[in-house]
């Protein structure tokens, strides 16, 4: 609420709010805000159906009348500005006829489906009812049916995606469920056909609602209309505790809540918690879903053993006695520098630091990283790319940005929160939106202008938007003549026929940042996870510097984990930034000094049998780290290998030893989100069978070597903290760097360019275990434009035979509704595919040749 | 040629001075632009190009008491007035065209047979608007309004009346005939307007009214087809000649529809204030009723407005003679009917209507006027239960002034007046399981 | 391919003039059933990728309004207005009669597919009652020789 008022007291202030009276109480509000909003301010709970916070208003279902002096009809309150001087009444005896109005005729065609309707309990329309409604029914007429032949139960529920369930009987006509779908998702599978009270509302002939968010259209329905198969007839919602927690599975920190039921240990569903700074109350499937993780029957209970070749069941002591004594004969032998931990990013501030404590305290070694998947190939430290990855980040700042653009990103697989806050934008103010990619993406919906640039050109497109606004004054002479000393870059049109994006999207998109006054640039996984990221980075770094974006908006490189900015600023790397490596020295006493060795580099020395014992804590690299050769060979040469995880994996079963983890639901722990936001995360169920939460394994593990690591529960957070309360960002630099453009060799044999990456229902390696995400998404395709299928004579579901030069799968295709010209993606998440074995560290991009299985 | 042979007053327009919209409306080369030329036809439109800027077009339009001839009775020169002077969104102008009003014909007459009146009124209101792209919006079933719109705006655009730098004056104006799907509801300026985009044609929450937020959000006004064929008129002849016609607050002159039981239906052109009694007896106008029968209800302004009784008929009609007695000009559609017509089969009939018109969108209009439609039937077939008139009432009175738009309005007043003039009838009909006058209509 | 060439090219010009595509849904659906004589869920989905509007969207539109059948009709397509003003001049009985008369009864196609009847509601010719419509054309002030004169005439052009 900003007043704004001139020093001359003559002239009248600026107001921009406005005071007025709800049901005797006055509350001053900001213009524009509704008579509805206005009284939540004083605690008045006005009754709704068809209103939602992040929706625009319809004013349909009408029960939020309210009475407002001078205006003889009753008024939503919704859709009524609040203005000056307003009196309004929200209970008198007119309104409360309205609403019992509105509640009769909500009820003439409702089934009494009560008794065996899943929203019992949790149902506006019963509560409302009670609240507001009649006693009786005048109505004698016989209900409304919605029968046809794809009907499959008595109660006329007709199934209409992988996980929700309709019933066109209870539906109460709000909308919401479209609305939500088109506005705040942007997707096109529910629609309102018919007319009158005849509406319904339902999916194509032939189509399912599968989206990445369609979840949140059962959780915003205020009826039993839709409904979850994981929740139908399961239990009953006043049987469940409600427990606040934290996504273990995106890197937003998206707010949840866990219904579990303590008896049976069980978690049965997950809602949103609404944060308005994170994820305005929608939850991404995979958020909503990703509890089945922990209740999946296919959990580790016990420690296994390798005995004779076969992993076999054990006890904790005994598990933990084999790990003593391996561990220690190697450092023994060889010095504890052969010995290596990697800990995996969605893991706990406790666990991680713990395990860094224990390496560095217990073995003094510096061989520990975090970064165990081919999106976090380990960059050096202090490079330009990390700062790009510490710059600050606000989540809430794209909704009121004004320029936004992402590059190398495809926001819907790898940041589904924050690309909702992209259409937020979209909806309600007029964002200049940018997509840079070098495939067409979903999230370039939205955009005013999509650049697909020639594959490999990233460092190229920066450049060249670079030049574009130096050619065109843009910018401060002087720097664009520091760029130009630093970057000789020709021309336009040579950058236009290198990257093939045109000289006028460059020189808009040029304009746009010039312009803009709040900017949100977000670079994406294709640029983080590519070899050429250190020049990029540099690229990226040179248009920070000549737009002035820091000073300007918000730059940064998004984490991609639950935890991985707590990782980084925890020191889970071989080579923490100074500032950390300093702080940990003086809450240890010490600091190993010993060469530091990232997963790469470990790999390499475990081919060599220089590295010989390994410690795994929740990480998979044997299915994530690309080329999957590589990785399975220096795994099998170790002597000793530990690997703690929920599930069995590719990864344990090469073990020594196995250690049952437990999942993030089953023990409090404290996550940094991507903003660096530091969230809790509270224990729902108890630990599944013998799992340990990580912190305790090592707890206990250090201890068997006669190290106490934390005396008491304070001190493992206190240490925390100061970690944690340590500057992370660092600042851009503020000379101009050269650009290195690495030019790529593209092998003739090979010329299809793969990339590699979440499918929209999934993430990393154990949401397979999730059964409703697995009934969205259970296996791997090849997805390809429809032209390159044609040019292979590919139809949806033919076998194809993808080969790169280091290995070879054979998968289904799929046709893609985005995807274009000369690209292929392949989802990385399903086990029975190994997809990293088509891929090379080395190469900047790698690129595979395809083609049809002929039975 | 002329597509309907209905009947109008053209002889008396032709030969009076007042009435204007009727004038040439029986001469079939009228549709042709050079028939509508020699008429004195486009000479508005280069008056008001040549030398009279926007701002003195609203204000002629003002002064001249023009109200919107669809239903609603808006003064339009205010209407025009709303559009921000400084949005910086194109302006956009909706000619309303979607005629579905029951007992409504009267635009489709100036449609077919004097398209270019229209095409005219339209730019004449663009230009004061400073829209330089309008859409008639014309219903569905009438192809061949359509057909004869289109053509005149391919004659005007080959004239230079429309298309770019018109008359030298650098004004551009470009014009899309947009043919609607068979909706009344897309009769309501919001519903239009959503139907224009291409989305469902439900209405909208007001405010933001159409004239700030209207199509694809920009300044949009929607206007009935009537009102602009009247403002050529008015431009060319002044607000002061148009204020001299019809009352002090009517002015001007209006097409009413005279339907029903009448012995000589049609489109007559009167000056508002002209007496219902006159129009419905006069044997040049209605000639009386049918079968020399005795008047039993009136509807003076289309399905939407409250009946009137023989004793109301002295009433003249204008917008406020008619609310005074409690009805409502509307669209000017006059519906009669003789003593021997069942007042409830006229409700059933009307409330089926607005039932199966009803967008769906609030909840008291979608599930009320279902409901309605429920027991005003089963009173309809003699099986009325004890109560139902009040039950009638009460969910008439959950409706009225408790939805989005005037549709549920619209729906609730003929019953609540029916009830009110003829209970006993209705009563009847619950007691005694008959009708107390059997409507029987045999066609010829 | 259902939608012809013709059908597709207009489609594309009417979409044209319009400032946003989606706009175009109501005139594309118009030229679809003027050329095909009813609409259906597989003449969506050729509009959708025409027009390039998510399928969704065209057919919340289409089933909103009533003058596209969604099954095939007969050739001819009476349409019958029994609202208020045809029905005091004896509309209901004009159905009766037709219903009669080509023996099927309303919402029924004839069995040589020439006919079908349908009731509808007013179609903007009340001063004309009792009417109807057929195809595109209105027949108004109908008494039962023009009727039988009608039915005879398209008839025998069939």
């Amino acid at each position: 609420m900003t007043q704004k008022v001139k020093t001359d007291t003559s002239i009248k202030s600026e107001v921009e709010t406005v005071t007025l009276t709800i049901d005797d109480r006055q509350v001053t509000v900001p213009k524009g805000t509704t008579v509805l909003e206005a009284a939540t301010r004083l605690g008045i709970h006005i009754p709704t159906f068809c209103w939602h916070p992040k929706l625009k208003p319809v004013g349909a279902c009408r029960m939020c009348y309210v009475e407002i002096e001078k205006m003889p009809k009753l008024q939503v309150s919704c859709a009524t500005q609040a203005m000056d001087g307003m009196v309004v009444y929200t209970n008198s005896d007119q309104v409360k006829q309205g609403r019992r109005a509105v509640i009769e005729f909500l009820l003439l065609n409702h089934p009494l489906d009560c008794p065996t309707c899943d929203k019992g309990g949790e149902c506006e329309l019963q509560n409302l009812t009670f609240a507001h409604g009649v006693d009786d029914s005048r109505f004698d007429f016989q209900k409304y049916r919605f029968t046809d032949e794809s009907v499959i139960t008595t109660f006329d529920d007709i199934r209409i995606g992988p996980e929700i369930i309709l019933n066109r009987n209870r539906c109460i006509l709000c909308y919401k469920c479209v609305r939500a779908n088109k506005e705040a998702f942007g997707e096109y599978d529910l629609g309102a056909y018919e007319r009158g009270n005849k509406t319904e509302i339902n999916v194509a002939p032939g189509g399912q609602v599968d989206n990445p968010f369609s979840g949140n259209l059962v959780e915003i329905c205020p009826v039993g209309a839709l409904t979850n198969t994981d929740w139908r007839y399961k239990i009953r919602v006043w049987l469940t505790k409600m427990v606040p927690s934290v996504c273990n599975l995106t890197s937003s920190g998206t707010n949840i809540l866990f219904y579990k039921e303590d008896h049976k240990n069980h978690i049965f569903r997950v809602t949103s918690r609404c944060n308005d700074d994170i994820d305005d109350g929608w939850l991404t499937d995979i958020t909503r879903y990703s509890y089945q993780i922990a209740n999946s029957a296919e959990r580790l209970q016990t420690p296994l053993i390798k005995k004779e070749g076969k992993q076999v069941p054990a006890t904790w002591d005994e598990a933990l006695e084999v790990i003593f004594k391996r561990f220690n004969e190697i450092r023994e032998k060889k010095g504890s520098v052969c010995i290596g931990g990697l800990a995996a990013p969605h893991l706990d501030n406790a666990s991680l630091y713990s395990f860094s404590k224990f390496f560095r305290t217990v073995f003094r070694s510096n061989n520990i990283d975090f970064r165990c998947d081919y999106r976090m190939l380990p960059n050096k430290p202090d490079s330009v790319f990390s700062i790009l990855c510490s710059r600050p980040f606000k989540i809430s700042n794209i909704d009121n940005s004004d320029v936004i653009v992402t590059f190398g990103s495809d926001l819907v697989r790898e940041h589904p929160n924050e690309y909702l806050h992209l259409r937020k934008a979209f909806n309600f103010n007029s964002p200049r939106i940018f997509s840079i990619n070098p495939y067409s993406v979903k999230s370039a919906d939205v955009a005013d202008l999509e650049l697909v640039y020639n594959v490999g050109t990233d460092e190229a497109v920066i450049n060249g938007i670079c030049l574009a606004a130096v050619e065109q004054n843009l910018v401060e002479p002087s720097a664009a003549l520091r760029w130009k000393e630093k970057v000789s870059l020709s021309s336009l049109a040579e950058t236009e026929a290198y990257c093939g994006v045109s000289e006028t999207d460059l020189k808009a998109v040029a304009k746009a940042l010039a312009d803009g006054s709040q900017i949100t640039f977000i670079i994406g996984e294709l640029i983080t996870r590519s070899k050429a990221r250190e020049a990029i980075a540099a690229a990226i770094a040179n248009l920070n510097l000549l737009f002035r974006l820091d000073s300007k908006g918000q730059l940064a490189a998004l984490a991609r984990y639950a935890n991985s900015k707590g990782a980084e600023r925890l020191g889970l790397m071989p080579c923490p930034s100074s500032a950390v490596e300093r702080e940990l020295a003086l809450l240890w006493g010490e600091f190993p000094d010993c060469q530091p060795h990232t997963t790469d580099a470990m790999l390499a020395l475990m081919k060599k049998e220089e590295l010989n014992g390994l410690f795994i804590l929740g990480a998979n690299p044997v299915m994530l780290y690309p080329d999957r050769e590589f990785v399975r060979e220096g795994l099998e040469k170790l002597e000793f290998l530990v690997v703690c995880d929920l599930f069995e994996t590719e990864t344990t079963a090469l073990a020594d030893v196995v250690l049952p983890l437990s999942s993030w639901a089953e023990f409090s722990g404290d996550y940094v989100s991507l903003e660096g936001r530091v969230q809790r995360a509270e224990r729902a169920i108890k630990p599944i069978g013998q799992s340990r939460p990580g912190f305790e394994i090592i707890d206990v593990i250090a201890q068997k070597f006669g190290k106490r690591l934390f005396s008491s529960a304070n001190d493992i957070a206190s240490e925390i903290e100061r970690l944690l309360r340590l500057p992370s960002t660092v600042e851009m630099p503020r000379e101009f760097l050269e650009v290195k453009p690495l030019r790529e060799e593209v092998d003739e044999k090979f010329p299809i360019p793969l990339f590699i990456g979440d499918d929209p229902h999934h993430s990393g390696h154990i949401t397979e275990k999730a059964t409703s995400l697995a009934n969205f998404a259970s296996e791997a395709y090849l997805e390809m434009s429809s032209d390159l299928a044609a040019t292979y004579g590919l139809k949806e579901g033919d076998s194809v035979r993808v080969e790169s030069e280091v290995g070879k799968i054979i998968i289904p295709a799929k046709i893609s509704e985005n995807l274009d010209g000369n690209v292929v993606f392949i989802p990385r998440n399903f086990s029975a595919t190994p997809v990293t074995s088509l891929l090379m560290r080395k190469r900047r991009i790698d690129r595979v040749k395809i083609t049809k299985v002929v039975e | 040629m002329f597509y309907s042979p209905v009947t109008t007053n053209a002889a008396e327009a032709t030969a009076s001075d007042q009435l204007h919209l009727f004038k040439y409306v029986e001469d079939p080369d009228q549709h042709k632009i050079e028939t509508y030329e020699a008429h004195g036809g486009y000479a508005a439109w280069k008056k008001v190009l040549n030398g009279m800027p926007p701002v003195a077009v609203i204000e002629e339009v003002k002064q001249s008491g023009l109200r919107g001839r669809g239903g609603a009775g808006f003064p339009a020169g205010l209407k025009w007035g709303f559009i921000p002077k400084d949005s910086p969104k194109p302006r956009y102008l909706c000619c309303n065209a979607d005629e579905s009003e029951p007992g409504t014909c009267k635009d489709r007459v100036i449609m077919e047979r004097d398209p270019h009146a229209v095409i005219e009124g339209m730019a004449i209101a663009a230009y004061a608007i400073g829209c330089h792209l309008m859409f008639i919006y014309i219903r569905g079933e009438f192809c061949h309004c359509a057909e004869r719109i289109d053509a005149a705006m391919k004659e005007a655009y080959a004239k230079g009346y429309l298309g770019k730098n018109i008359n030298n004056s650098s004004y551009d104006l470009d014009m899309i005939v947009h043919t609607g799907g068979g909706a009344y509801i897309c009769g309501e300026e919001t519903g239009l307007l959503n139907s224009l985009e291409g989305e469902r044609g439900m209405s909208r929450i007001r405010p933001p009214f159409p004239a700030v937020e209207g199509l694809y959000s920009c300044p949009t006004i929607v206007n009935n087809v009537e009102t602009l064929a009247s403002v050529p008129h008015i431009i060319n002849r002044g607000a002061d000649w148009y204020r001299s016609l019809g009352t002090e607050k009517s002015t001007g002159t209006k097409i009413f529809s005279l339907t029903g039981h009448v012995k000589r239906p049609g489109n007559y052109e009167v000056e508002l204030g002209f007496p219902l009694r006159k129009l419905i007896y006069d044997p040049v106008y209605g000639g009386g009723i049918l079968g020399d029968k005795k008047l039993k209800g009136v509807i003076p302004g289309g399905a939407s407005t409250p009946f009137l009784t023989p004793e109301m008929i002295d009433v003249g009609l204008d917008y406020e003679s008619l609310t005074d007695i409690g009805s409502m000009l509307g669209s000017g559609a006059v519906i009669v009917f003789h003593e021997d017509t069942c007042i409830v089969w006229v409700i059933l009939k009307l409330i089926h209507f607005f039932r199966h018109e009803s967008c769906g969108k609030c909840t008291p209009c979608r599930e009320g006027t279902a409901w309605l439609e429920q027991i005003i039937r089963r009173i309809e077939h003699g099986q009325g239960k004890s109560g139902d008139i009040e039950t009638i009432e009460n969910i008439c009175s959950n409706i009225l002034g408790r939805t989005i738009c005037p549709l549920g309005d619209a729906a609730v007043m003929p019953i609540q007046s029916a009830i009110k003039h003829w209970r006993e009838e209705w009563q009847y009909h619950i007691d005694q399981k008959k009708c107390l006058v059997k409507s029987v209509f045999e066609f010829q | 391919m259902i939608l012809t060439e013709e059908s597709i090219k207009q489609i594309q010009e009417k979409t044209s003039q319009y400032p946003r595509c989606k706009s175009a849904i109501l005139p594309a659906l118009t030229i679809a059933y003027r050329q095909m004589g009813y609409l259906n869920s597989e003449v969506y989905k050729e509009i959708s990728r025409v027009i390039k509007v998510p399928y969704v969207e065209i057919a919340e539109a289409a089933t909103f309004y009533t003058l596209f059948p969604k099954q095939p009709v007969g050739k001819y397509l009476i349409q019958v207005c029994h609202n208020i003003s045809c029905a005091l001049l004896g509309a209901d009985s004009l159905i009766e009669y037709l219903e009669q008369k080509l023996s099927i009864k309303r919402g029924e196609t004839t069995p040589d597919n020439l006919f079908t009847l349908v009731t509808v509601e007013c179609l903007g010719s009340c001063a004309t009652a009792p009417m109807m419509q057929i195809n595109q054309d209105y027949y108004e002030n109908l008494t039962r020789e023009k009727v039988d004169q009608i039915i005879e005439e398209l008839r025998s052009k069939a």
